[in-house]
């Protein structure tokens, strides 16, 4: 791999990181509690604890905090959507 | 069950668990570092320390990766099951201090950055011999992250169980990048051959505690549709299942739980809403079967949580016939009402 392209990579990581840290951060304090109630409520060792995971998955959660239609019901002959 | 989430729903379980735990990882390193300068006088801290906690997270890999089939052989094992995700992220931050203090001793003090280095200081893919294990090892870390970031219930609510599930399936992929990592990184600088023993020995346990719950788990699941008549599958005789106890079958792909309780039979989806967990190797306790993971109740002839709780599973319709329980493979409803089966016998 040459310098470049690993500079590359290392530099987009950064920058995901980055964002998903500022993003993260939003998230723990308002995003969280829009998608799922329980977590509006929820303590602040809870918001630090879900800190890293949000801001790893932050494109994901992003879009589902613009829809913001509450946590996802899953679909299975165990579990129906109500 | 909603309740505001906590960083930790701590009790006195959970605490003896981490103490232990805890206790357990101090011991592990404080001997490794005591040993390691005693028969390698010359070795600097930084390595010494590296290899400490590099060796903790991948025992505890292996403790992690053993403990599910292991308590599915055998239900004494569960308790060890009951605060899994604490060890998982314990592994975890043993990798992450493995990794972060190897990226300081190898890369820390380049012309370019630590993490730039580690991509391009070895590029000999091409040799097993100087083949660049760590990059292994770096993908293996961030997996265990994503794994251990995401480890608290409100992932598990908000990925939704399956993607979830999935998502941590990922261990085993880890598992094998961290083999690797090992194979080609510590084997070659060390050929020992006790080394090389404990990595076999250790994989053979992961795998074959896989294998036998696997084979154990076919064996129960063994069809019983072709007992078919009208619809319904003999499960079993009514003596068969222990009082206040389940049989657990499989019905056109579905695992259900069958309770005897009394003169009753009630049939109700195997999979706990909270995690999954197996309802069938729970019992009826206060008249509620009861999950043997975390307790979650749901009422046998109806599979409804009690009042305030909210959580429903599946029911199936029973009947005994000859002293021989007959389940319909057809789900009801989550929360459906099913009139239990009586076994005539048996009325009190
Ligand atoms: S899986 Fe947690 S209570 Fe059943």
């Amino acid at each position: 791999m040459s310098i470049e392209i690993a500079n590359l990579i290392v530099n987009a990581g950064l920058v995901y990181a980055g964002l998903g840290l500022v993003f993260g951060l939003a998230f723990v304090w308002k995003g969280a509690g829009r998608l799922d109630p329980d977590a509006a409520r929820g303590t602040w060792g809870f918001r630090l604890l879900i800190l890293p995971g949000s801001a790893a998955l932050w494109p994901l959660l992003l879009l589902r905090w613009v829809r913001s239609s509450g946590p996802p019901q899953e679909t299975s002959p165990h579990r129906s959507p109500v | 069950m909603g309740h505001a989430y906590q960083a930790v729903g701590w009790n006195r379980q959970k605490k003896i668990y981490d103490r232990t735990l805890l206790l357990g990882v101090v011991l592990y390193l404080a001997v490794f570092l005591g040993v390691g300068f005693a028969l390698h006088p010359e070795a600097t801290a930084e390595t010494m320390i590296l290899r400490a906690l590099g060796t903790a997270a991948f025992m505890l890999l292996h403790v992690v990766l053993a403990i599910g089939p292991l308590s599915r052989l055998d239900s004494r094992f569960l308790p060890l099951l009951y605060n899994r995700r604490h060890m998982g992220v314990t592994m975890f931050l043993l990798a992450f201090g493995h990794g972060a203090f190897s990226l300081l001793q190898f890369h820390g003090f380049g012309d370019v950055g630590p993490l730039v280095s580690l991509l391009v200081s070895n590029p000999r893919f091409d040799s097993l011999a100087q083949f660049p294990f760590q990059l292994l090892g770096a993908l293996a870390l961030f997996l265990l992250f994503l794994m251990a970031a995401t480890s608290h219930d409100f992932w598990l609510t908000n990925l939704t169980a399956p993607v979830w599930k999935a998502l941590h399936m990922l261990v085993y992929l880890a598992y094998g990048l961290i083999v690797m990592h090992v194979v080609l990184g510590v084997l070659q600088a060390e050929t020992s051959p006790l080394l090389a023993g404990l990595l076999v020995l250790g994989m053979i346990v992961v795998l074959g505690l896989h294998l036998a719950a696997g084979w154990r788990e076919r064996a129960l699941d063994e069809p019983l549709d072709q007992l078919a008549r009208e619809g319904f599958v003999d499960v079993g005789a009514f003596e068969e299942i222990p009082e206040a106890c389940a049989r657990v079958v499989t019905l056109g792909g579905d695992r259900v739980a069958v309770f005897r309780y009394g003169d009753r039979v009630s049939a109700l989806s195997n999979a706990c809403q909270h995690q999954n967990g197996p309802l069938g190797e729970g019992r009826i306790i206060d008249g509620f079967v009861t999950c043997p993971w975390h307790g979650y109740q749901y009422k046998p002839d109806c599979g409804a949580s009690p009042e305030p709780f909210t959580e429903r599973v599946p029911t199936f319709e029973t009947r005994i016939v000859d002293g021989r329980v007959w389940v319909s493979p057809v789900a009801q409803a989550p929360g459906t009402y099913v009139e239990p089966a009586r076994h005539p016998g048996r009325a009190r």
